[in-house]
């Protein structure tokens, strides 16, 4: 081999690295540009006293001790969030399971049915949000139906001890379908000589949920809530749209209270309200991961 | 016995259907209410028994919707905003994957393990410095905010990487034998066979961009800019627009990814069970 031939081969090898990272450019820089850089600005405002028009101020950890022991509405927030969470949390996976169970009984028409479910899934937040406020409405469909059966009308969005539910329950609406459409999937996975086999041991459709379907489920499981959970801790459009925050502040979030410091250009403020959020988030994560490698 | 069965087997049959039928019917009411109320008169939005079937009919609701708001504007601007991201992340995500699953070069599980670090990292931790970003480079109020910054995805690229790795290698050493460049390989090769990965990889960007709503109305004030979640929303927040008004807009909204939903059914799941599922 000559050295010719060597440098040439080692040419084209330095022209395909060059290339690969050509080829890989674009998302480098825009994760850099976009993603790296404004997380560092952020966590560095986060440790200021910043409103964008003047320089930053340095204040250590003020702003978190400040969000913990001073700011009621924060911690208003970050209770209702975790309501928020446990009410769609504790709901919207159960009634995915139920209805991909039923759906996973050789079920004629299976598309149709699924499409139901699964149709808000597609929906924007926004779109879900103005229906559910005109079926919230005080002479809306719910409480003209409540009230042809001889109910009174429910304060869906204007009474404070409802209002966060009401969010809720739409918010579950809207999401179910996409956890039927896992756990339908999930189900359909397990191997059919799995039941036949419990069957001929005499085991009951129960004893074949709890021994057969929920282990196989079990990964499945985890990554519909974990997910679930970081999703849920992130709602804001559906609080935006129909309460904005109120009544009495009953359904303001995380995102939301962090969206009106923005507004009110307390910038460090509001950097430090999203590292608390991306805390929660990564215990949650760091749990997922956990349950995964199991 | 035997003649019992059948019975059972039925009546489980009608109970398991009802079940289906009702819950079904229960998740599209508000979608047929919404449908309906934009098609009514203002006076009989609220009407009590409730108006099942408009009565009259009226389409004055999408008529003020084009005319008094300018949601065609806000409709084009969803559907610019949309197919352009979506063009970005079939061409820099495919890309970018194919080097991650199918290229060696130095640094290339490190550069593919901070990328998904980044996957955890939540919108709201880099929206408010992205902003001042927006900002500096006199970008708010323009389409370079909407489309810029969303141009690919970690998860895009990753979701890319995992269906391109199944494509078996001897395919593409052919193509290289044969003289064609790396991009050739990636253009003539890899992305032909990579189809349906690219469409769940279209669907899922589309879906994402069009019901976007908290950093479009973060980066537009101004009307002329407003995709159809920002304007609906904007509408909703106006006292003095009337409810058919709000569902027309509604309507408006959420009628093409419904559209677009019906016609790509298959791949929609495949794309959101695609992440859950893969071990």
């Amino acid at each position: 081999m000559t050295a010719g031939s060597v440098s040439k081969r080692s040419m084209q090898k330095i022209q395909n690295y060059l290339m690969a990272y050509a080829f890989i450019a674009v998302p480098v820089l825009s994760f850099v540009v976009f993603l790296l850089i404004p997380m560092v600005v952020s966590f560095w405002w986060s440790l200021n006293d910043y409103n964008g028009l003047q320089p930053a101020k340095f204040v250590g950890l003020q702003n978190y001790i400040e969000l913990f022991t001073k700011d009621k509405n924060f911690i208003n927030a970050l209770r209702n969030t975790t309501s928020f969470v446990l009410l769609g949390m504790g709901i919207g996976p159960t009634l995915g399971l139920l209805t991909a169970i039923l759906l996973n009984q050789k079920v004629r028409f299976l598309s149709i049915f699924r499409t139901a479910y699964y149709l808000p899934v597609m929906t924007s937040l926004v779109v879900v949000s103005t229906i559910w406020v005109m079926l919230y409405n005080q002479n809306g469909l719910f409480n003209t139906l409540l009230g042809s059966l001889g109910f009174e009308a429910v304060g869906w969005l204007s009474d404070p001890k409802i209002a966060l539910v009401s969010v809720a329950i739409a918010s579950i609406w809207q999401g179910f379908g996409f956890e039927t459409v896992i756990f339908l999937a999930a189900l359909q996975s397990i191997p059919r000589e799995q039941y036949e086999a419990a069957m001929i041991d005499g085991a009951s459709g129960v004893q074949q949920f709890f021994y057969i379907t929920l282990p196989a489920l079990r990964p499945v499981l985890a990554f519909v809530y974990i997910y679930g959970i970081i999703g849920s801790y992130q709602i804001f459009d559906q609080v935006f749209v129909m309460t904005s925050g109120g009544p009495m502040q009953s359904t303001s979030t995380i995102v939301y209270f962090l969206f009106g410091k923005f507004q009110d250009l307390r910038l460090g403020y509001a950097s430090a309200i999203a590292y608390v959020l991306f805390a929660i988030l990564v215990i949650f994560s760091f749990i997922a991961f956990k349950m995964e490698k199991e | 016995m035997k003649t019992q069965k059948p019975f059972r087997f039925y009546l489980g049959r009608f109970v398991l259907y009802a079940v289906l039928v009702v819950s079904s019917i229960t998740m599209i009411i508000p979608f047929y209410w919404a449908v309906s109320t934009s098609l009514k008169m203002e006076q009989f939005v609220f009407s009590n028994p409730p108006q099942w079937f408009p009565n009259p009919p009226t389409l004055q609701a999408y008529l003020s919707v084009f005319t008094r708001i300018n949601f065609g504007k806000y409709f084009l601007n969803s559907v610019f905003v949309a197919v352009i991201t979506t063009l970005g992340h079939v061409f820099f995500d495919t890309l970018a994957a194919y080097a991650f699953a199918k290229l060696t070069f130095p640094g290339r599980d490190k550069i593919f393990f901070v990328l998904l670090l980044g996957l955890m990292v939540p919108f709201q931790v880099n929206l408010i410095p992205l902003y001042r970003i927006m900002a500096t480079l006199g970008w708010t109020n323009t389409y370079l905010a909407l489309i810029v910054p969303n141009l690919t995805s970690i998860f895009g690229i990753f979701m890319m990487r995992q269906f391109l790795k199944s494509i078996p290698n001897d395919l593409l050493d052919a193509g290289r034998i044969d003289g064609c460049s790396e991009f050739g390989v990636f253009w003539r090769i890899v992305a032909p066979l990579a189809l349906p990965g690219i469409a769940t990889l279209i669907i899922l960007t589309f879906m994402g961009t069009w019901n976007d709503f908290l950093w479009p109305r973060l980066v537009t004030s101004s009307e002329a800019l407003f995709t159809l979640p920002v304007g609906l929303a904007q509408l909703q927040a106006k006292n003095t627009s009337n409810v058919a008004q709000i569902m027309a807009g509604t309507v408006l909204t959420a009628l093409p990814m419904i559209i677009v939903f019906l016609f790509m059914q298959r791949q929609f799941i495949e794309g959101m069970t695609a992440g859950a599922l893969k071990e």
